[in-house]
């Protein structure tokens, strides 16, 4: 019996498969939405950032789509670059988050990132996303100088990071050192502002006024909250996470008056590799990135600048609107990209 | 296997066959020595650009960092060790058979972690002394500064100096009395004969180890980067990580490697010129020199080594993980990583390390056995390729593999195979020496007996070699474990995601400043190590009567 | 006297017996004593007391007039200026044959010092070996070696510790006739320890046989090997067989007849009697006291062994023309020539 009603079994099923390779957009829409909305499988990420401030959205993730099962490989930028790089004959990862804009447009142009466009997309600004969509910005993060009240008083506030070579700060100021992804594009940032010369003078002015140089601003945050130093060149959010440890300390915005180059910030990003192996997982994480409740973590858990508009700041956090900001040119900085490195190398910057 | 070609002929022909064990040896030997190889190609096909902009900028400084270090480290773990080993074996000093353990448990320790409790004894203004003694005292004392050149090399002493301490306590306790009876006969005071008679004569084995040690400072990344004091290694790490070719971290890795291999050929030279120190037959034991008067200061100074290297690092360890646990109330969920947790990062160093211990000692097998039963040029050769391990520095090894495996084996990328292809390039030359040494100290008539009494190649080595040399085995494959276990840099570059060890995870939560996460896991490390480790200490017969 | 040992004891703790109880000799300058006696039997211990490694629990070692130990001093070896050469030769492993010779000349000039170590390569025959290491020599040629380096100093006193032990049978031979010859053309003043007692025959002046912590007996070879005073050392050095008997108003009644010698004892003692194979003889005799059980061919002669009735052992030379059966019926009897040495039981 069941012989009779095979060949018309097969070409109903070949209709009907048929029919579902050509949905009309909005079904694949929908369709693909309720795919995001099912990730299963491996997500594999990769993340320049450190693991404590990328966990907490992970871990809200997993809560919420506990059937992904989230590899995390961290190491820095450029490290996780270079690895990217070498993989990409060969893709292994699925998500890349970096602490700062410079790798991501360079890997977008070596071709190492699918555009996606998540929704809440056009809420996100355009300074801090990719044109085509290959990345996109998560939170802004700003260049300031974190200083010990105990130990500063108001007056001898430094008003620019030019000051810090001052010799009435010597040995008294932290930094984290030249492996850190922040300060390499802070450096490189500061090459397109103010040109190589004066960067290298101002490196050099740093060692010469000695300069602690720790391996990341975790370091740097928390000896100055001891009072082991007087000031702190950190990335705004160490600031109040030391804060609220307790420690009396303040922040400087740097460069604020007129003629000055305002302050440096970046952004942290994230992206979907071309030819990830879960594009559904990939897709699914992005997306939480910038939702409200992922945008919120960043935002309550590590007082970043959210960059998805409407999203609540951080009770305590001071709004970026009245602050002056550096202007940047992308394109120009990643080209020059490699002369941050050489310049570090000559000056030897621990 | 004996051909004649005519009675009357000119000459005889012979046919010698090569046992097919040298084809296997030959495998492995060429294995081990690919790695170096290509990194060597890579750098002398470097841009000559490149070179120049090294020299001029980083090769003197590297070099010369690199090299003071070594010199100091060497120096100050052959003092330590030798002089440690002297109190403990050859005096009368009270409690010495439990120093003798007690100075050797340090090796259970990656350096690197004797990096993170030195920095937080000794910051400025935040370490633990500093507050301690304005605590007590009230006075502000200026402590030398934890980073930096004397950091590290103090750290590295201390973690470095059991090594020396194992190898000179075995010589000394080998030593036959008559030496020293000869030498006092002939007019030297007790003093003089230990500076003109048993030194020199333990001399070549000494100096072998403390350029093993060496080529460990040469390797050496977690430390010195801890410590902010720049090296090859860390400078090739930072690299890999901070730029987007790698042509200029083969170079640097090429230089560091000649310098690896020269130190590594003066080790070959020294352990050739090893002298018997030991005649079987009418062996005595020495008499313990009294310490009298010094018996006080000897006490000290082995006391205050073993709370430096071993009491203290540990009770930091525990008092950081219990004041995790009970004050900062995180469980084991603060230290996911990912969807991983403790119980993943345990299982992979076990595994990865285990599978590394095994791999090693049954590839190092066709080596040592063709080297000893076949000893010739060729397979001393090849016994001698498979020790360029030594100088391949971890980073070194996660570049080459990086490279080669994307290129050539594509489908084992990214796995965790190539974490454990790398504890295996570099450590095999760990099991070659201890699979030779075992082999050796079986009499091959042991094995003809076997072959007459109708047994091939394969039974023979089954029922009989291997059941002897099991216990050489396990000592070789016991080190490949604890060293796998330790290694820091090569894992982290290699790592798939997903995938960390205990030793990875202690460095980068160390990186962040969370101690309270690292502590627990170092602890874990450290006592995991602990049993490889006292396999081979009680192996050594050096703790027993 | 070179050296005078009197009521040297050495007691190690744990021990039951004494190392050594109550010595006492004196060698004169010039001369070879052996040490000999079974392993254990405190030849070594002396030897090691004399050269001040070991500290002596009672007695007193002088040296040249000079006192070595007394209550409140106590000379260093390094002090005492002896020589001494070890089982193991000792030799040091990263110094060249050269070198070990120089070790112990000190304080003079390098001139000097190369003059005296060419005198004593010459002197053991070593010249062509000056530059090599230990391990690439033979076992005698270390030992030569070894002797070579505690002459060079021109020490006082020489002790040698069973120098010969490590070598094989045939090699010893062949070196020790070759050291006593080096001994005597440099005048030393040597104690020479062996547990071997042909050695001890051949290389000392006097003998010296150590049994249990005691010298049982000292004297020339001769008398030692003759007239043994106790019957360890009739035993250990006098090649001999016992015979028992006993004691009656006409001589010993034994096994093997009656012996009529001048003894000292009272009558019903038992006795035993030393004798070699050149004591006795037998006859091959139907109903006899004994059986041959063996016979060793010795080239010149043949040496059997003989089991009396009781169980006793002795052996018998006879001529190589003579040679019997084993398992033949035969009578022994005393053929000594010269009074035979009787110990009480």
């Amino acid at each position: 019996m069941l012989n009779k009603f095979m060949p018309i079994l097969m070409v109903l099923v070949l209709f009907i498969s048929a029919c579902t390779t050509k949905t009309p957009a909005s079904v694949s829409d929908v369709l693909s939405e309720y795919e995001t909305m099912n990730p299963t499988g491996k997500l594999v990420v990769y993340s320049g950032r450190s693991e404590p401030l990328i966990q907490p959205v992970i871990s809200a993730f997993q809560a919420k789509y506990p059937q992904v099962e989230v590899l995390l490989k961290s190491g820095s930028n450029s490290q996780m670059a270079n690895t990217l790089l070498e993989e990409k004959t060969n893709p292994q990862a699925d998500v890349f988050i970096t602490t700062e804009i410079f790798t991501a447009h360079a890997l977008s142009q070596a071709g190492i990132f699918q555009s996606y466009e998540p929704p809440g997309y056009n809420d996100l600004p355009d300074t801090y996303k990719a044109a085509d969509a290959s990345w996109i910005g998560l939170t802004q993060r700003m260049r300031v100088i974190i200083y010990n009240k105990d130990l500063v008083s108001q007056e001898d506030l430094p008003d620019s990071i030019f000051d810090m070579v001052d010799p009435k700060w010597k040995g008294q100021i932290a930094a984290a050192g030249s492996t850190n992804a922040s300060m390499q594009a802070q450096i490189a940032s500061m090459i397109q502002l103010v040109g190589l010369e004066r960067t290298e003078e101002w490196l050099k002015g740093l060692q010469e006024n000695e300069v602690t140089f720790f391996g990341g601003h975790s370091d740097v945050r928390k000896a100055v909250g001891a009072g082991e130093f007087k000031l702190g060149l950190v990335n705004h959010y160490y600031y109040y996470l030391q804060l609220a440890e307790g420690s009396n300390v303040g922040i400087i915005y740097p460069d604020q008056n007129p003629g000055e180059i305002g302050i440096i910030s970046n952004a942290t990003t994230a992206a979907v590799i071309n030819g990830s192996q879960n594009l559904t997982a990939a897709k699914a994480f992005v997306n939480f990135l910038v939702s409200a409740e992922g945008q919120k973590i960043f935002a309550e858990g590590n007082y970043e600048y959210p960059l998805l508009k409407g999203i609540a700041l951080h009770p305590d956090l001071e709004a970026p609107d009245g602050l002056v900001q550096a202007k940047i040119d992308l394109e120009q900085v990643v080209n020059r990209f490699d002369e941050t490195f050489d310049l570090i190398e000559m000056v030897n910057l621990p | 296997m004996f051909k004649v070609e005519s009675l009357h002929g000119h000459r005889f022909f012979k046919k010698i066959q090569t046992p097919k064990i040298a084809y296997l040896a030959g495998v492995v030997a060429l294995f081990a020595i690919i790695p170096i190889f290509y990194i060597l190609i890579r750098a002398a096909s470097g841009d000559p650009e490149l070179w120049q902009r090294l020299i001029q900028t980083r090769l003197l400084k590297l070099l010369s960092n690199t090299l003071l270090l070594v010199f100091t480290v060497t120096l100050g773990t052959t003092f330590l060790g030798v002089s440690m080993a002297w109190l403990t074996e050859r005096t009368d000093l009270p409690g010495r058979r439990i120093f003798r353990w007690l100075l050797a448990l340090p090796l259970a320790f990656p350096p690197y972690i004797g990096a993170i409790i030195h920095l937080a004894f000794l910051r400025p203004r935040g370490g633990l002394l500093p507050l301690w003694t304005e605590q007590i005292t009230g006075l502000a004392i200026n402590f030398p500064y934890p980073t930096g050149f004397w950091g590290a090399a103090f750290v590295l002493v201390i973690f470095s100096f059991p090594y020396v301490f194992l190898l000179s306590g075995s010589a000394l306790r080998s030593l036959n009395a008559s030496f020293d009876e000869a030498s006092r006969m002939l007019g030297r005071t007790p003093w003089q004969t230990f500076w003109q008679t048993t030194l020199p004569t333990i001399r070549p084995g000494i100096t072998a180890g403390a350029l093993l040690v060496s080529l460990d400072i040469l390797a050496e990344y977690g430390t010195v980067a801890l410590l902010r004091f720049e090296t090859f290694s860390s400078a090739i790490f930072v690299q890999l990580a901070g730029r987007y070719d790698r042509s200029a971290a083969a170079i640097l890795s090429g230089v560091l490697i000649i310098l690896a291999l020269i130190i590594l050929l003066g080790e070959f030279k020294m352990q050739g010129r090893a002298y018997f120190t030991q005649i079987d037959s009418h062996w005595r034991p020495a008499k313990l020199f009294r310490l009298g008067k010094y018996r006080l200061i000897g006490f000290l100074a082995v006391f205050f080594t073993v709370m430096v290297s071993l009491i203290i690092p540990l009770s930091l360890l525990l008092y950081w993980s219990l004041q995790g646990m009970f004050e900062q109330n995180f469980g084991l969920s603060g230290m996911q990583i990912g969807s991983k947790g403790l119980e993943s990062f345990v299982f992979n160093s076990i595994w990865s390390s285990g599978l590394a211990a095994f791999l090693a000692v049954f590839l190092s097998l066709p080596i040592a056995f063709y080297a000893v039963r076949h000893s010739g040029k060729i397979s001393r050769l090849f016994s001698n390729m498979s020790q360029v391990g030594y100088a391949i520095p971890g980073v070194v090894v996660a570049l080459s593999l990086v490279m080669l495996v994307n290129r050539f084996l594509p489908f084992m990328y990214a796995t965790s195979l190539v974490v454990v292809m790398a504890y295996v390039v570099r450590y095999i030359p760990q099991a070659v020496r201890a699979s030779e040494s075992a082999l050796r100290q079986l009499s091959s008539s042991l094995e003809d007996a076997a072959r007459l009494l109708q047994r091939n190649s394969l039974q023979t080595f089954l029922q009989v070699t291997f059941p002897l040399i099991l216990p050489g085995l396990l000592a070789g494959s016991a080190l490949v474990f604890l060293s796998s276990l330790k290694e820091l840099p090569a894992t982290l570059l290699l790592r798939p995601a997903g995938f960390e060890t205990l030793a990875v995870r202690v460095w980068i939560w160390s990186e962040e400043g969370f101690y309270h996460q690292a502590a627990p896991a170092a602890l874990l490390l450290v006592l995991i190590a602990i049993i490889p480790l006292f396999f081979l200490l009680r192996r050594e017969a050096i703790f027993k009567k | 006297m070179k050296l005078e040992i009197e009521h040297l004891s050495k007691h190690y703790t744990g021990n039951q017996f004494p190392a050594i109880d109550d010595i006492s000799f004196s060698l004169a300058n010039q001369e070879i004593l052996s040490f000999v006696g079974p392993s254990g039997c405190g030849k070594t211990t002396t030897l090691r007391l004399i050269a001040g490694l070991e500290y002596p629990d009672q007695g007193l070692i002088r040296l040249n007039n000079q006192l070595m130990n007394s209550e409140n001093t106590f000379i260093p070896p390094e002090k005492r200026k002896i020589g001494m050469v070890f089982q193991d030769h000792a030799l040091f492993p990263h110094l060249t044959v050269f070198d070990n010779i120089a070790f112990g000349l000190r304080k003079i000039s390098s001139a000097e010092k190369r003059k005296r170590v060419e005198e004593m390569l010459n002197l053991v025959g070593v010249q062509p070996l000056a530059r090599r290491y230990p391990h690439a020599l033979s076992g005698g040629e270390r030992q030569r070696v070894a002797l070579a380096r505690a002459l060079a100093p021109s020490p006082v006193l020489l002790l040698m510790d069973e120098p010969f032990s490590s070598l094989d049978a045939h090699l010893r031979l062949e070196v020790r006739e070759q050291v006593r010859n080096i001994l005597k053309s440099s005048h030393s003043t040597v104690i020479f320890v062996t547990h071997d007692q042909e050695e001890a025959l051949f290389m000392g002046d006097r003998l010296a046989v150590f049994n249990n912590g005691k010298i049982e007996q000292i004297g020339f070879p001769e008398n030692i090997f003759h007239v043994s005073e106790t019957r360890f050392v009739a035993a250990f050095m006098g090649d001999s067989d016992f015979v028992r008997g006993e004691i009656t108003p006409n001589g010993v009644i034994t096994e093997l007849g009656l012996l009529e010698q001048e003894h000292h004892f009272s009558s019903g003692i038992q006795v035993e009697i030393a004798v070699r194979a050149d004591d006795i003889d037998f006859q091959l005799h139907e109903y006899g006291n004994g059986k041959i059980i063996k016979r060793f061919f010795r080239g010149a002669f043949n040496f059997y062994r003989i089991q009396l009735d009781s169980g006793a052992i002795v052996h018998v030379f006879k001529l190589h023309t003579e040679i019997y059966d084993t398992g033949k019926r035969v009578h022994t009897c005393f053929n000594a020539g010269h009074p035979l040495k009787i110990f009480e039981c």
